[in-house]
């Protein structure tokens, strides 16, 4: 109850921030019209600024509420219901920009599997989500969080796709996925990254309720 | 919840707040033949029930003595009580030997220079932080209103009383009648789509005390709260930190106005600098 109120409201405070809200759509956009030329690297790129756009955003979102939390905590609410609700809405709005974009580019460029960029949209919107609001905890301050971002994101793009480094990154997945939507590579890639996906997000997850669990901890002191 | 259970949640609350079973029942009894005589729902007629409870509480405390006796009540139940606290950060002593016990129906000062810690003793009170030393025992139900912040800037008030009143477990309509209901006291009516951000300053501590009385606590912790109200809201507020006293609450204010010291029953002094000697005065 409580994280549906939470991620409910997350959404209204999201959507009334027109300006964030521009942003969010455009950045993505930004990135696939650089290159909609080139159908294979607009299309990546286009994922790649949607699991930016979706993670910066929920750094934002939750380094926001560092004041209401401990607030909601001693008025009863638990750091699940908070982190919860807040993941569940930064889900909904990634849903809904990678349905979108899905839609832009199984009408606008020519792909093998063209069915398959949903899911590689998708997947990069719900990485971007977890990994997101990890950044945030590990980073309470916004422009840490932001430039931490900013580095992984760059190395993700500039790192050789056959070497390790690129293996730990969080948006491997998309990357293995647009693969196997664009180029039409073995069906294995696709296990592969969803694999990867899975991992990744539950790891984000995890440690993002464990990080606030202890942040957000409150005494429980004896009845006098 | 619908408006039916109002009687058994108005009866449970007079209990809770100390009413002999059989007062509470008689009470309840007539409120509801009242709001059936309005020929209006008792929650529409006298607003959320826990409110109104402490509300009538209060109003039975202000009777005057009579031949049969009576008077203010007795300070009650420990509510709060802290032994030896003492917190530092690493080499800096912040608090050192912090000895306080508020009952039920008594309002505690803390004063002291800047930077002496009087926040960081309202956090330790409330559980955000954790004392270094000593011991502290609390009573479970317990609002913070903070020195500033403590709010989202992009929900209105009304989400405010959402969010807030489905942390503690209140149904959204309840939590925005009850958030409507005290901020009224406070001379205040929000106004339907301005987020919190366009607040002024002074309003917005006003929301943020709603908040912090929403769930109705037994122990409310109210960090200098006063920040940015006028005269008359400034008197508003400690007209309610009485009435928050005369229905049975404990009330510890940070302040530094030592006019406001003449409204309190005790006052905690941590002096001029961090870690220094503390003195509790009884008034």
């Amino acid at each position: 109850m409580t994280a549906v109120v939470v991620a409910g409201l997350t959404l209204r405070e999201v959507t009334r921030r027109r300006a964030v809200m521009v942003l969010l759509i455009g950045m993505p956009l930004a990135f696939y019209l650089t290159r909609r030329d080139l159908p294979g690297q607009s299309t990546r790129m286009l994922t790649l600024g949607i699991g930016w756009a979706v993670a910066t955003l929920t750094l934002f979102v939750v380094n926001a509420q560092r004041g209401v939390d401990p607030r909601l905590r001693l008025a009863g609410a638990s750091v699940t219901a908070l982190v919860g609700g807040r993941l569940l809405a930064m889900t909904a709005a990634g849903v809904g920009l990678a349905g979108g974009y899905w839609g832009l580019v199984a009408v606008l460029q020519d792909v093998r599997r063209p069915w398959a960029i949903g899911p590689l949209m998708l997947v990069s919107a719900l990485v971007g989500v977890p990994f997101g609001s990890l950044v945030g905890a590990l980073l309470p301050r916004e422009l840490e969080g932001a430039l931490a971002l900013l580095t992984v994101v760059a190395v993700q793009m500039l790192a050789n796709p056959e070497g390790l480094l690129a293996e730990v990154m969080p948006f491997w997945s998309a990357r293995e996925l647009g693969n196997y939507a664009i180029d039409a590579t073995a069906v294995s890639d696709l296990w592969r990254a969803l694999l990867h996906a899975g991992a990744t997000w539950t790891l984000a997850t995890g440690l993002t309720v464990a990080l606030f669990a202890r942040r957000l901890r409150v005494a429980r002191y004896p009845e006098p | 919840m619908s408006p039916d259970d109002w009687p058994a949640r108005f009866e449970a609350e007079l209990l809770r707040l100390g009413q002999h079973p059989a007062r509470a029942r008689a009470l309840a009894d007539e409120t509801a033949q009242q709001a059936v005589e309005s020929g209006t729902g008792p929650d529409r007629l006298f607003g959320p029930a826990h409110l109104y409870a402490r509300h009538l509480v209060s109003e039975l405390n202000d009777v005057p003595p009579g031949p049969a006796g009576g008077g203010p009540p007795a300070p009650g139940r420990v509510l709060l009580r802290l032994r030896d606290v003492g917190k530092r950060y690493r080499r800096r002593v912040v608090l050192s030997g912090v000895d306080l016990t508020v009952r039920a129906g008594e309002v505690a000062a803390v004063v002291g220079a800047n930077g002496c810690g009087k926040s960081t003793l309202l956090r330790i009170c409330a559980g955000l932080t954790r004392p270094s030393s000593g011991a502290v025992e609390r009573t479970h139900r317990v609002g913070l209103v903070p020195q500033d912040g403590g709010t989202a800037d992009w929900l209105t008030a009304a989400e405010h009383f959402t969010l807030f009143g489905a942390a503690a477990g209140m149904a959204p309509r309840r939590a925005r009648s009850a958030g409507e209901h005290l901020a009224a006291r406070l001379a205040w009516r929000p106004a339907a789509g301005q987020p919190a951000q366009e607040l002024s300053g002074g309003t917005r501590q006003k929301l943020n005390l709603v908040l912090g009385e929403l769930g109705s606590p037994d122990l409310l912790l109210l960090d200098e709260p006063y920040q940015g109200f006028d005269e008359g809201t400034y008197l508003d507020f400690w007209r309610q930190v009485a009435a928050w006293r005369d229905a049975g609450r404990a009330v510890v204010v940070v302040t530094h106005l030592l006019h406001d010291l003449r409204d309190v029953d005790q006052v905690l002094d941590l002096g001029s600098r961090p870690g220094g000697r503390v003195a509790a005065v009884a008034r």
